[in-house]
């Protein structure tokens, strides 16, 4: 099954749907998209996580990688939508601070 | 007939000497099939969903760490063990391997201020369980030892 479901622009966004899981075995394909996406454009990255059931410390690794790099040009990553295993790994590792996170509605 | 019955009943919940022992490649495709055998065992034990999933996440960040140190690793791969203690209520799950191993007290916490991509993997692990050792030393290998008490709602 494929990981980044979907990307996406719009006036100001770029829109990137993460589902399924991500561990070490998938997570160099995501970083590879993460990357090219970041090549490509300048906005600000919207991280749909809505579906996205399962993330280890490999993802999230590759998530503040591709922040590290926005950041560079003074942008900003949110990740949409979390979960509650997503949520909660989020929450100790503090990560939740250093990302802007969009709650569901 | 109802004497069979609570015997057998009473079989399946005696998990006191129910060991597993899992020994998989040194290759990122296991991590998942050593975190979902380690849910169905936890899933056995009586744990409870969010404990299942706190369980998946830790062994599987084990596995991970020891993946990506063990590269050259010998061909014995990871080992994981997990072992039930049904008077202290307590599941222990061991993940071993054979690589370099490190001097245990360089473990930093990450810092996520300056976006440091590594480091996560045992932090998690300590957040997510009750008790967490670490034994390695440099030339030695490493072994994780996590321990998760069984909440009130499990094991009925």
């Amino acid at each position: 099954m494929k990981t980044v479901k979907e990307i996406s622009w719009n006036e100001d966004k770029a829109l990137i749907e993460l589902v399924g899981e991500i561990d070490i075995y998938n997570a160099p394909q995501i970083r590879k998209v993460l990357l090219e996406l970041l090549q490509k454009t300048e906005q600000d990255i919207v991280i749909n996580l809505a579906q996205l059931r399962y993330i280890d410390s490999t993802g999230l690794g590759l998530l503040v990688g591709a922040l590290k790099r926005v950041r560079e040009r003074n942008g900003k990553i949110v990740l949409q939508y979390p979960q509650a295993p997503v949520r909660k790994l989020l929450d100790i590792t503090g990560l939740d601070q250093v990302f802007v996170v969009e709650e569901d509605k | 007939m109802t004497l069979l019955a609570n015997s057998a009943l009473k079989d399946d919940i005696n998990l006191e000497n129910e060991k597993v022992t899992l020994v998989v490649p040194p290759l990122p495709a296991y991590v998942s099939v050593v975190r979902l055998s380690m849910a169905a065992v936890a899933n056995r034990c009586g744990f409870t969903v969010e404990e299942i999933e706190d369980i998946k996440i830790a062994v599987a960040e084990a596995v991970t760490n020891a993946i990506v140190h063990c590269c050259e690793c010998t061909p014995e791969g990871v080992t994981i063990q997990s072992n039930f203690n049904a008077e202290q209520n307590e599941l222990t799950i061991s993940i071993s391997d054979q690589g370099p191993g490190f001097e245990a007290t360089s473990v930093k916490l990450p810092d996520f201020e300056f976006a440091e991509e590594g480091g996560l993997g045992l932090f998690i692990i300590r957040s997510l369980m009750d008790e967490v050792e670490l034994r390695t030393k440099p030339g030695q290998g490493t072994q994780v030892v996590m321990k998760k008490k069984l909440g009130d709602k499990g094991c009925q």
